[in-house]
């Protein structure tokens, strides 16, 4: 489990972008993969996330956010919510 | 990575140097079968990580068996400048009708390769006292296109040759050339290239370095020669330091594993164009005792920098950690809090009294500091000195 950063893949949001490997080919710590048709984070990685923000300015539907769990800020395409807001 | 001369000399004479008939000699009882196997007068050589090792009396020409005997004997008792003599070359001596240097390094100023040639070679050819400027022959080689045989030709004839002894000299360097953008080298020294009375050129002494960031193309050094790799101290890794270098090769980003073990309770994750050095002589001056010299910088990941700080917070005796840092612009502040607090935590140890000192301004320092307060990590910005920063996580211990 990562200690820093958290990012998720709203499945739905996802899945309604299909076909999409935006975020995948976009990230350059490589924090997702193809999973199941769907991109997938690979959690192991989630702590070398350098918030570039990248994958959400690319994401075509807004199914990512980035957490930062040593401020309790999430990231999401549509803006920041929390501590840095 | 430096080459004893004995190493340089074997992959010199595969790529086509030619090189005096010798052998290495690592136990007295070798003796008696080298030096059959040799005709003299022959050299006596302490092959040592070095230079300077004429004057330091570890090469040494001996005229027959006996004589070759008694030197080999003293040679592999002793050290040389700190350096114990592990291996001698014994080597038929080159019957010298002229000396000539040659060389082939990077310019770190111009950041290029060049060529050095010199009609004068021997010892001291490249202090300023000794050579004339104008007598050293400088030329700038292409990395992509190598040094053209016409090229070889226009050294050959500025260092004052014509005829045989052009085409000849032109040869060795061209091969020089050649050897070092195909090694890797850093260096690659010939002093001196020895003209014989019968006008061919012999490499009587080499000296070559590789890229240790390329050793992992250059995978023959140990499989084709069985040289391994070691430190620049010329001395095998320790098992920590071999570690090290393993969490350094977990991925390609930035550098965080070249270590130097010691023997102290600090652990030290220190860097930034130069201020490692800076902050060990900081420790040190302060009373501090490091568990290690390192380098870290160029943005490594944070994996990298999390192994690093678990690996050195498990050597036996090391009760703290400091990092320490100049201000640092190609490396994320951030990424290096997270690393250094992941590793404390993997390590068992809790990151407010493991670590002694943070001090790393630099890029994205402010979301590094919000990392580190909300782990309630002390930590100081550009407005303590590194010496400063030292002298706080000595008195920590």
């Amino acid at each position: 489990m990562s200690l820093f950063i958290a990012v998720r893949v709203d499945p739905e949001r996802c899945r309604a972008g299909q076909p999409c490997t935006a975020c995948i080919g976009v990230c350059p710590v490589t924090i997702f993969e193809g999973r199941d048709g769907l991109a997938g984070v690979i959690g192991e990685n989630e702590d070398e996330c350098i918030l570039c923000d990248l994958c959400l300015a690319r994401c075509p539907t807004d199914a990512i956010a980035i957490h930062k769990l040593y401020a309790d800020e999430i990231r999401t395409g549509a803006g920041v919510q929390g501590s840095a807001k | 990575m430096r080459l004893l001369e004995y190493e340089a000399k074997q992959i010199l004479r595969d790529r086509g140097f030619e090189i005096p008939r010798g052998v290495v000699v690592r136990r007295a009882g070798e003796l008696d079968q080298a030096l059959r196997s040799v005709s003299f007068p022959a050299m006596v050589k302490a092959q040592v990580p070095i230079g300077g090792r004429g004057k330091a009396v570890a090469v040494l020409r001996v005229e027959d068996a006996r004589t070759a005997r008694d030197a080999a004997e003293r040679l592999l008792c002793g050290q040389v400048r700190g350096y114990p003599v592990e291996a001698l070359l014994v080597e038929e001596a080159v019957p010298i009708h002229r000396e000539f240097f040659l060389a082939v390094t990077y310019d770190t100023v111009e950041k290029q390769v060049i060529l050095l040639a010199s009609g004068a070679g021997g010892v001291d050819v490249e202090s300023p006292d000794q050579a004339s400027p104008g007598r050293m022959v400088r030329r700038v080689l292409d990395v992509r296109r190598g040094l053209q045989e016409f090229e070889a030709r226009q050294v050959a004839a500025k260092v004052g040759l014509a005829g045989r002894d052009l085409m000849g000299f032109a040869g060795v360097v061209r091969q020089a050339a050649d050897t070092f953008l195909g090694l890797d080298c850093t260096l690659l020294e010939i002093n001196p290239l020895a003209r014989t009375d019968e006008g061919r050129f012999v490499v009587a002494d080499a000296h070559l370095e590789v890229d240790e960031d390329a050793l992992y193309r250059q995978g023959d050094l140990e499989k084709a020669y069985g040289i391994p790799r070691r430190e620049a101290t010329g001395r095998a890794p320790t098992e920590f330091e071999r570690r090290a270098a393993e969490v350094d090769g977990i991925d390609h980003r930035g550098v965080a594993g070249r270590v130097i073990e010691f023997d102290g309770n600090l652990g030290l994750l220190i860097g930034g164009g130069g201020a490692s050095l800076t902050a060990f002589d900081a420790i040190r001056r302060h009373g501090g005792r490091p568990a290690n010299y390192c380098e870290i910088g160029g943005n490594p990941s944070v994996r990298k920098v999390a192994e690093l700080t678990k690996l050195i917070l498990s050597r036996p005796g090391v009760e703290r950690i400091a990092v320490i840092m100049n201000v640092v612009s190609n490396t994320r502040v951030d990424l290096i809090a997270r690393g250094v607090i992941q590793g404390t935590l993997e390590a068992g140890r809790d990151p407010v009294s493991t670590i002694a000192a943070f001090r790393v301004p630099g890029s994205w320092e402010e979301e590094g500091f919000t990392l580190l307060r909300k782990y309630g990590v002390e930590f100081c910005d550009r407005g303590v000195s590194i010496d400063e920063a030292g002298r706080r996580a000595v008195k920590e211990i």
